[in-house]
């Protein structure tokens, strides 16, 4: 020690003493290898942790760490080796119970050494990168037991027959099950996966796929399904219960692939059991079951969608296609409806309201409807129907749900436009007789109709409605103005029509009678005093009438039409009266007029005149009398009713034909708007663009479009390109 | 001239005798062309108008000589005429040229200004040069792009005065004097076709297609692309030619009258 004028004061490590006995680390390692043995012993309750754990520490400060660290394995594995042939001689059952015990045991003990022997744990073992005793003591004991050739093999048997028991209805011991499993992964994922899940996987994908071949011989459809989803409810309650949890994945997938996957198209497609029965009776259950089941596996829903689709295509391509349906209008939508209605119900309830089905759906109907030409005509029959006669009071549907679901039908429509025709010639004939049944539900669809196709679809039907309004206040202002001047005229009830907004008819002649000549012209001569500027024609061929009529000397009140009121207003001057001399009085035209007499003489309970000869058909030279006799339990007797009905061929054809002028113009003025845009574009694009642009309304041929594009052409709206043949330019 | 050789300077004369170009255009025109006539000639007629003064009064005497009596035209009768002062038929076809030269706005006649002006962009003042140049003429029909344009104003040519469209028949009748001169295998057929299915006027949109239908798609049809924006009335032929079994495995079969 220097003597320095500060005095540092230096610590020293306490020294231990040098220990120079050479045979100490052979004493200690006694000590503790004894210590071992009686933990595995079941002796230790004697010993003193603290003595052992300071033997341990000094082992490893005196630099015999790697001693203390390889007797410590040998010594465990002595201890294992003699464990392994216990649980080896273990006869049936007991091996799992003589497995589990001693996994405990060792567990137990192998936490007393561990904390023996913490000191080296935590720095001999770092720092010389060796295994951690914990680890050491797992590692040996997958070494030395699970991996011994004896136990290995029969470990891994003995779990899947537990298993095997089990899937055949037996009960075994899921507790002691559950304690092995565990004892696999606490020994290393990979050692539960080699001994136990591999091979699990393995056995069952086997057993499932004998037992699914066998089920499918023998079951139908919706039993197999029922089987298959009990099988893997199991094996997902197997895994909660004594598997480890990521095996549940692994299982269901083996399920799903040997019970699903391989069978899912015979299942679907089975006859008489499969999806389209399951469709046809309605069975919600097994349907969902299908849907849940098949969702799992790849590709699984696609085919319930095309199985699916194809039957709805088919079904309602029969449908539309059937010609004994097809006579009845109403109740043909009335099925479609009801088709529709069912499979909604279907996807709704066993499909989880899957979007794709939704979609599915929709195409196909788009498909089918659209078959047949003449269903824009058919729905517009129905709505007629609706609208006029109001619902069946036994449905529980109102009337706007009702028209909510026409609405659906109508967006599969391709051709719009015909639909609006028919729609519009029909409305005229209900407002006009009078015969809606309510003006709300009119209202509410054509609101309807704007919302989905926009103002210009609905605006000549408004302007009908108004029509009607404002001919309601012409009759009042009319009345009010000569009520005193036509007090003895017949009452007058006229609609005034504006002829953009009604559908076109072509007038023609008719005479009227006298009595009715003289009102009809001053009300003419009232309006046109208000109205200059306009024209006013009589639609003789859309008017009705109620006559009073004496038979015998019974007074009946007749509902006629105009043209049916003129010819029996000429009864009123003679009793007889031949086909010629009613055609030259009237003038009406011949195909209508016979339609008139027929109704008149021909019809059994409306016979007001009566013919000769009593043919149903109408010549030249019949004869009418006014029949005295006609007698009737109503007072007042329709006649003439201008019922809105299935169009005849050539009325038909007609029409078709109209949509077809009309088509043209609007074809025209999208290709102007296009052309005006892009400036320049090829025909292709220009079909493309027009299609488009059209396809709310309707789907516009591409050969008309081409002729269109032609007369634009002619008309020099357009020009070819000079270089390129294909391309269009805009001519400003 | 000068600075040519004996040879040169023969084909200048020529060439000036000729056409009756300058000394100094005639020399341009036959360097260009590398000093052959042929070719020279070509260059100088496709050079925009030359005007030569002199001339004009000979043109004027041609004029009247075919003029019609009671109008400041040459009608049909003078046509006529002139066609046999030239030695040419009247349907020759050589006529339309030189009405597509004089660019006639109507077929068979021909205002003053456009007999005397035509005459006089084309170099020619008198009636031989006219009858020499005759062979010249015809030979431009067999040029692609030359007779392009020679068809296409065929059209504004051969149809009336204020119609938007050419008649049916009139087509049909300019269509087999031009496809004469420019082989195409389907002209029969599609006149036929025409008759039998159309009956309507022909526009000035189809007619031009028509040409580049004969010019690109193959007698075949092998390359017709049904997506090619041809005018419908082309597509509707094609299906004409196929539903009577015109083409089998590529080959045209005899035509029977059968439609």
């Amino acid at each position: 020690m220097s003597g320095a004028k500060k005095r540092n004061f230096q610590i020293e490590a306490f020294k231990h003493r040098v220990v120079v006995d050479p045979k100490y680390a052979e004493k200690t390692w006694k000590i503790l290898e004894d210590a071992i043995h009686e933990i595995y012993n079941h002796n230790a309750s004697g010993l003193s942790f603290e003595e052992l754990y300071r033997n341990a520490y000094n082992m490893v400060l005196h630099k015999f760490g790697e001693k203390l660290y390889s007797g410590l394995v040998s010594t465990m594995t002595s201890h294992l080796k003699k464990i392994a042939k216990s649980i080896e001689a273990a006869q049936g059952a007991m091996f799992l119970e003589e497995l589990n015990r001693n996994w405990t045991e060792h567990n137990k003990a192998l936490q007393m050494i561990r904390d023996i022997l913490m000191y080296m744990d935590r720095t001999f073992i770092p720092s010389t990168h060796k295994t951690p005793v914990h680890e050491l003591g797992l590692n040996l004991w997958r070494d030395n037991i699970i991996h011994s050739s004896k136990i290995q093999t029969r470990l891994q048997d003995t779990l899947l027959e537990l298993v095997q028991c089990e899937r055949t209805g037996d009960v075994i011991n899921r507790g002691l099950t559950r304690n092995i499993t565990k004892m696999l992964m606490d020994l290393g994922p990979s050692v539960y996966q080699e001994n136990f899940e591999k091979p699990f996987l393995d056995v069952s994908a086997d057993f499932y796929r004998v037992e699914s071949q066998q089920f499918i011989e023998h079951c139908d459809c919706g039993d197999y399904l029922k089987k298959a989803e009990k099988r893997l409810n199991e094996e997902i309650e197997r895994v909660s219960h004594y598997l480890d949890a990521r095996s549940e994945a692994k299982i269901t997938s083996v399920v799903e692939k040997e019970m699903i996957e391989s069978h899912m198209h015979r299942l679907v497609h089975m006859e008489n059991s499969g999806l389209v029965s399951m469709i046809m009776d309605e069975k919600f259950e097994d349907l969902g079951r299908m849907y849940n089941l098949l969702l799992r596996v790849p590709n699984g829903l696609t085919i319930i969608k095309e199985v699916m689709t194809s039957h709805i295509r088919e079904t309602g391509k029969d449908l539309v296609t059937d010609p004994e349906r097809l006579k009845d209008p109403v109740n043909f939508v009335q099925e479609l409806l009801d088709k529709k209605d069912r499979l909604d119900k279907i996807i709704n309830l066993a499909f989880n309201n899957d979007k794709n089905f939704q979609n599915a759906l929709n195409s196909s109907f788009e498909y089918f409807i659209n078959l047949n030409p003449r269903s824009p005509e058919f729905i517009s029959l129905f709505v007629d129907d609706k609208l006029r006669n109001g619902l069946k009071k036994d449905k529980e549907e109102d009337i706007e749900t009702v028209l909510d679901k026409v609405m659906m039908l109508f967006r599969y429509l391709q051709e719009k436009d015909v639909f609006e025709k028919y729609y519009k010639q029909h409305l005229a004939k209900r407002l006009l007789s009078g015969k809606t049944s309510s003006d709300d539900a009119e209202r509410s669809l054509i609101v309807k109709l704007k919302t989905e196709c926009g103002y210009q679809f609905t605006s000549k039907l408004e302007g009908m409605f108004t029509d009607m309004k404002t001919s309601q206040d012409t009759m009042h202002g009319f009345y009010d103005a000569m009520g005193a001047e036509i007090a003895d005229c017949p009452t007058l009830s006229v609609q005034v029509l504006t002829t953009g907004s009604w559908p076109t008819q072509s007038s023609s002649t008719c005479n009227l009678p006298p009595e009715i000549l003289g009102v009809c012209d001053k009300f003419k001569t009232y309006y046109l005093g208000t109205h200059t500027g306009r024209r006013l024609t009589w639609q003789t061929n859309m008017g009705t009438a109620v006559l009073g009529a004496t038979f015998g000397n019974v007074q009946k009140e007749l509902g006629v039409s105009t043209y049916q009121m003129c010819i029996l207003m000429l009864f009123n001057h003679s009793d007889r009266l031949s086909y010629k001399e009613i055609e030259q009085a009237t003038e009406i035209p011949p195909s209508d007029l016979k339609r008139c007499l027929q109704s008149l003489a021909c019809v059994k309970g409306k016979n007001v005149l009566r013919k000769d000869p009593m043919s149903k058909d109408i010549a030249e030279d019949d004869a009418f009398y006014f029949n005295d006799k006609f007698t009737t339990k109503l007072y007042r007797v329709k006649i003439g009713t201008v019922v809105a009905q299935k169009e005849s061929e050539p009325e038909k054809q007609e029409t078709r034909q109209r949509v077809e002028e009309d088509r043209k113009p609007q074809i025209e003025a999208a290709i102007v708007r296009i052309m005006k845009s892009r400036r320049v574009l090829d025909h292709n694009n220009i079909v493309t663009e027009v299609t488009k642009q059209l396809q709310s309304r309707f789907l516009p041929n591409p050969v008309v479009i081409k002729k269109r594009i032609e007369s634009l052409i002619e008309r020099e709206f357009l020009e070819r390109d000079k270089t390129d043949r294909k391309l269009y330019r805009y001519l400003a | 001239m000068n600075k040519l050789g004996r040879g040169q300077r023969d084909k200048v004369q020529q060439l000036i005798s000729i056409t009756g170009a300058s000394e100094k255009v005639a020399i341009q025109a036959l360097k260009s062309s590398d000093w052959q006539l042929e070719g020279a000639f070509d260059i100088f007629y496709s050079q925009p108008q030359i005007k030569s003064f002199a001339d004009t009064r000979h043109l004027e005497e041609l004029y009247n000589r075919y003029k019609d009596p009671y109008a400041d035209m040459i009608m049909a009768d003078g046509i006529t005429i002139l066609c046999s002062d030239l030695q040419v038929d009247p349907q020759d076809i050589v006529m339309l040229v030189v009405s597509w030269h004089m660019k006639a706005a109507t077929m068979c006649e021909f205002s003053k200004q456009e007999f005397v002006g035509g005459l006089q962009s084309l170099g020619i003042d008198s009636l031989e040069k006219l009858r020499e140049r005759i062979p010249f003429m015809r030979s431009e029909l067999k040029d692609e792009q030359k007779f392009r344009e020679i068809y296409n104003f065929a059209f504004g040519w051969a149809k009336e005065k204020g119609q938007k469209s050419l008649a049916l028949d009139t087509a049909i009748g300019m269509w087999q004097l031009l496809f004469a001169e420019r082989q195409w295998p389907l002209v029969d057929h599609w006149c036929q076709f025409l008759q039998a299915r159309h009956n309507k006027a022909i526009s000035r949109d189809t007619w031009s297609q028509l040409l580049e239908f004969a010019r690109t798609v193959d007698p075949t049809l092998s390359n017709y692309d049904p997506e090619g924006a041809w005018p419908y009335l082309i597509d509707e032929f094609v299906d004409y030619l196929t539903e009577n079994g015109i083409f089998e495995k590529g080959k045209l079969s005899e035509w029977s009258y059968k439609h």
